[in-house]
Parts: structure tokens; sequence; C-alpha cells
């Protein structure tokens, strides 16, 4: 388990200081899929480096399984890196590669030996032990950095945006080759990227960071269906933030309005907001088109335009109060056209902010 | 019914005599821009040679020059001397003497060049690409100013009223002044820093692509900085290093202007006793043979280093 606490990280000193990370608490359950999600210059990278120990914290504490290791040198945290363009060493082969950490650590040559061979299964690249690594290709130098990283088993693998530099189709095949590793050697993986479908379809639970802090922790599903803040729902998936007026709160649910239409009982995110407008999350996919006259009619607009994308159409609707919308049919209603906005109250979220 | 068949064969063989004109069109052509090159080599490289190797085996001219009789004294000379009386050879170690002199000052020079350029190099090659053409313009700006001036103003920082002893009696650290010209030391001194931008450059050539990530995967795979640095560092910038130590040692071995101004001819080295011999010595065929005997042993030294280290590479592969 890696407990990250209180960490503050500023790079440069006085008026010129960038505060990379401020204040962030993480605590990285052991044997997860862990990814640090957000956009560049969010501070991810920078705690995945100060986990790693490229980097030390100006203020705050990190823990492995208890030991603080926050001023160890990298050498001595029993964590390895994946590094985005795989650093691998140009000068030796393969199995040279995969066996320095081994080496550096001293252990048996018979040792080295056979894990080298272990983790070049592993990867599936048995036939290309003694090849130099600049005659494979971007895939098998992604699957020899993997390697490289897991041989000394580390009980932390860090990954630093490890797929981006692959093209669509790799990427897709090395994300459910990656999942495989993480289950099959139980070790605790953190992965750092900015995309989100990659991030929703890889991990046990995401931390979603922008501007030095985290915004919300959860799992692929929590993220989705419960983003707590406009941040988050805004960079998973498409969203709609529609404006609602909040009539106060039923236990754990708010009671949500929209112009003059009965009251919803909606999830919300914070307990603590003042009755009058809030901000309400709602997915394209959950949209259902009705009449605008009809009863189910929770929100009024106009259908501005649709684009056909195969499996449905995604139209363009603006509301009454000026909103644009975007939601997904199965068949859309043409231009111009006055249509009433349905949807099941228990996929709407009410934001904190 | 024969016709039509044969048609399509004298094509064919039409086709080949046409290509076989045309390669040979081309390899005359190839021969003619080759020419300027070959005649360079030839001229300025094997022609001297040719010249060396021949006057090496006359016999001495009375005022210079050479008699144009067949001789191996030359080589003789080199490791015995003839008695004046009796004509015996008698072994005599003299000119082994410079020559190990030679090569103990090219390769502490060598040496020397490496401790000091390495870190150098490196330094360049750390910095953003943007300055690094400055940095490389400040390693070679003295040249710019010709090597026989820079000596001399070697020579007044160490001689006993230079720079140095000044300084040092000032500071009450010595009471009369050290004798440091004329000594192997200033002419190791003087030899490193003529030769060091040879070594700096080749080193920042192959460290000039370095990815730096590489150091932090080598610390994140348990490896110290000291081990990064033998694992890593070194291994990748090897090239530029074997190339530098080369570039430094073989005009180190045949240095003139810095052992002659700095070690006050005194403390000669083979590049003066050749000088000497075509001089004042008035011995070509022995200057040619001292000259011809350094390059064999060059020569000789870096096909086994070269074959060295085509077996290490064997053997890591």
């Amino acid at each position: 388990m890696i407990d990250v606490r209180h960490v503050t990280k500023k790079f440069g000193e006085g008026a010129t200081a960038v505060m990379a990370l401020e204040d962030v608490s993480l605590i990285i359950p052991e044997g997860s899929f862990f990814t640090l999600l957000g956009p560049s210059g969010c501070g991810k990278t920078t705690l995945l480096r100060l986990i790693a120990g490229f980097e030390l914290p100006s203020e705050g504490e990190i823990r492995l399984d208890g030991d603080s290791i926050g001023h160890l040198p990298p050498h001595k945290r029993p964590v390895n890196t994946v590094f985005q363009n795989y650093a691998l060493f140009p000068h030796m082969s393969v199995a040279r590669n995969i066996g320095f950490g081994l080496e550096m650590l001293k252990r048996p040559k018979t040792e080295i030996a056979a894990t080298i061979e272990e983790m070049l299964d592993l990867v599936q690249l048995g036939a290309f032990a003694a090849r130099r690594v600049d005659q494979l290709s971007g895939g098998q130098q992604q699957r020899v950095a993997l390697a490289r990283a897991l041989a000394p088993r580390p009980k932390v693998l860090l990954l630093d945006e490890p797929l981006s530099a692959l093209d669509l189709k790799l990427r897709k095949g090395m994300q459910s080759e990656l999942k495989r590793l993480q289950a099959e050697t139980g070790i605790t993986f953190v992965f750092v990227t900015h995309d989100q479908s990659e991030a929703l379809a890889m991990s046990d639970q995401i931390a979603v960071m922008s501007a030095g802090a985290v915004q919300q922790v959860g799992t692929p599903e929590d993220i989705y269906t419960a983003p707590q803040s406009r941040f988050v729902a805004d960079f998973i998936g498409d969203t709609n933030i529609v404006t609602g007026e909040l009539l106060g709160y039923d236990g754990p649910m708010a009671q949500i309005r929209f112009g003059e239409g009965r009251s919803l009982s909606v999830k919300t995110a914070s307990a603590t907001l003042v009755p009058g407008p809030v901000h309400v999350a709602l997915r394209p996919e959950t949209i259902t088109i009705c009449d605008a006259a009809s009863d189910a009619a929770l929100l009024i607009g106009t259908v501005r335009d649709a684009t056909y994308f195969g499996a449905g159409s995604q139209m363009s609707i603006r509301l009454e109060d000026g909103t644009e919308i975007q939601a997904q049919v199965d068949r859309p209603s043409p231009a111009g056209t006055l249509v009433g906005l349905n949807c099941d109250s228990a996929m709407l979220q009410v934001l904190a902010d | 019914m024969a016709d039509i068949v044969q048609q399509p064969a004298t094509g064919s063989q039409n086709l080949q005599q046409a290509v076989q004109a045309r390669a040979k069109a081309k390899r005359r052509v190839r021969l003619f821009l080759l020419l300027p090159a070959l005649g360079i080599i030839g001229i300025f490289g094997l022609a001297p040679l040719s010249i060396a190797l021949i006057y090496s085996f006359l016999e001495p001219g009375t005022y210079g020059g050479v008699e144009w009789s067949f001789s191996t004294d030359a080589y003789v000379q080199f490791l015995f001397e003839r008695d004046i009386f009796d004509d015996t050879l008698g072994f005599n170690s003299a000119y082994l003497q410079i020559f190990g002199r030679s090569f103990g000052l090219a390769i502490l020079t060598m040496c020397g060049t490496l401790m000091l350029g390495f870190p150098v190099a490196y330094f360049i090659a750390a910095r953003p690409p943007e300055q690094r053409n400055a940095w490389l313009f400040a390693i070679t700006l003295p040249f710019w100013t010709n090597l026989l001036i820079r000596t001399y103003s070697m020579l007044l920082i160490v001689r006993d009223e230079g720079f140095i002893n000044l300084a040092l009696m000032k500071l009450g650290v010595i009471g009369a002044p050290m004798q440091m010209l004329y000594t192997d030391g200033a002419v190791l001194a003087g030899l490193v820093y003529s030769y060091l931008p040879f070594m700096i450059l080749p080193i920042y050539a192959s460290l000039e692509k370095f990815d730096f990530a590489l150091l932090e995967a080598g610390h994140d795979l348990y490896a110290s900085r000291i081990q990064v640095f033998r694992h890593i560092i070194i291994p990748i910038s090897r090239p530029g290093i074997v190339a530098g130590c080369a570039l430094v040692l073989i005009p180190a071995l045949g240095a003139y202007i810095t052992p002659e101004l700095l070690g006050g001819g005194k403390k000669l080295m083979i590049g003066n006793l050749i000088a000497m011999q075509f001089g004042s010595g008035r011995n070509w065929p022995f200057g040619s043979a001292a000259a011809l005997i350094l390059m064999a042993v060059v020569l000789i030294a870096l096909l086994l280093s070269l074959r060295a280290g085509a077996e290490k590479e064997n053997r890591h592969g």
C-alpha cells in the first residue's frame, strides 16, 4: 500500500516558483491497478516521479507498506518505472536490459538468467533475447521496458503514459496485456494517463487530478456515474451540465426541480449546498426524447442539428435558458422541433460546484 | 512460328548488351570521378611516406640530404652505437629512452585530457541545445591563436618569474621560485592544454544525442551513481573516448613545439629528435627511420587496441 500524506512539490524558489502538487493525500491499495488521470500539467507525472524518487517532496511524506520512502534515492526504493519513451539501454541486448536491475542488486547469475527467461515468456519475446533493442518495433520495445521493470519484482510498478507512443491498434492490445500482467503478478500498478477511456477501461481505481490537486478518487464506475465536481464530470466522457433548482435534502438525496417541473430525488456530491440554482450532470446516452407537452419532459429545448455516428445519432439541443446539450438517440428529431427531454433520475448527479 | 520465338530472344540479347555497355561506361565515369581523391591521397599521403621510406635506407650526405647508396645504418643506429676505434656495435639505449619518454608523456597527456575533457564534454551535452554551440565555441576559441603564441604564454606563466611563482611567493608558500619550466611536468601541462579540445569534441559528439532518461532508468533499476556511470554513461560514450584518445595520443607522440619551448630542448621527445636529424644533426636517413619506427609502433598499437575492442564487443553482443 502506498500512502501519500500531504505532499506538496514546488519547483523553483520565490516569485517564480511553480506549484506542481499542493497538499496531495492519497492511498493506493496493495495489488490494485491504480490510475492517475488528468490533463497535461495537472501534476500526475510529478506525483509518479515523487513515488519513484526522481524528485523529492517539498513537504509531506510518502509511505510504502508503512515505511517512509519519500526521501530515499530511486535505487533504494523497491519501485520500478516504465518510462514514456521506454529509456531502454541502447548498448545492451534485450536480455541484458531485462537483467540489469537484478545485476545491480547483485543476485546470483543463475537466478538472473532464470528470471530473464521467465520475463521473456511473460511478455512473449522469447525469440528476441539476443537482439539489440534498436532492432525492435515500438510495441516490442514497450514489452522489453515492461519486462525490465518487472524483473526485480518491485512492490510497485510505475507506468508513465507508456502507451502514448503506440498507434491505436497496438494500444488496445497493450491495454489488455497490461491488465493481464497486473493480474498475473499481483504487483501494484500505478498508471499515469491523460486518456480517460484508457483509464476507465483498465483501472481498479482512478484518481482524477487537476491543477496540482486530487479532485476525486473512486472506481471507474463511481467516477463516471457520480462525478463530484464540474471538472471531473467534464473530463470523463461527454457530459451535459444543466442548471437546476435545489429545493432541499431528503436524507442523502437532493430534491431538484427543473423550471416549473416536478421535484426529483437525485444523487448529490455535496450535502451542504444552499437551496437555489445548482449544477447537475447529465450523460448524453441517458437522455430520451419525448413530446414537449408531455408530463415526462424534465427539460424542453429546440433541436439544432443531429450527427449520425453509426450506432445512433448525436443530437444537439438548445434549452430554454440557452444551454446547449448533447443527447444520444436512435432516431433524431428534425432540426427546429421543440422536444422534451427525459432521463432516469438515478442517472443524474448534483455537482459540488 | 520460329520467327516469333526468335524475336524475344534477340530482344533480350540486345537488352543484355545495352546493360553491359552501360555498366562499363558507369565504371569508367566512377573511376574518373575518383581521380581527384586518389590523386590527393597519392601526392600528400603515399608519396611523402615513400620518400621517407627510401631515405631511411640511404646514407647521410655531409651537408644534409642523402647519398644514394643502400644502407641499414639508420635503423642500426637507433639501437646500437658503433665504436669509433674497433667498429664493433654496442647497445645504446639513448634513443629508446627518448621514445620511452615520448610514450610516457603522450600516455599521460591522453589520461590528463581524458580526465579533464570528459566532464567538460558531459557538461556541454547536458546543457539545453541552444546553449551548446556557445560552449563549443568557447572550447575551440584557443585554436584561433597560433599554437606557438599559446605555448609562449604558457612559458610566461610557469617560468621562475612567472605568474605561479610570483603568486606563491607573495602568499608566502615558498621562499624562492620553484623550477617548473624545462621539466617534464611543464611539457605535460603544455601538451594537455594544447590537445584538450581533441578529447572534448569527439566525446561530446558521442554524448550529444544521449538520452538523459537512461540515467533515471539506471537509478530506478537499483544502480548507484557510480554504477550508472560505469554501466551506462561510459559504454555509450566509448566510441568518443576511443576516438579522443587516438586523436590526442598520436599527435602528442610527435609533438614538437611544446617540448621544444617548455622542455627547453633538454627534455627531448621524438618530434624534437626527428627535427634535430633534419636540422643540425644532418642525418636525414636517421630522421626518416625514427619517423617510420614511430609510425610502425603507433600502427601496431592501434591495430591491437582495435582488435581488443572488437573482441570485447563480440563477447558482450
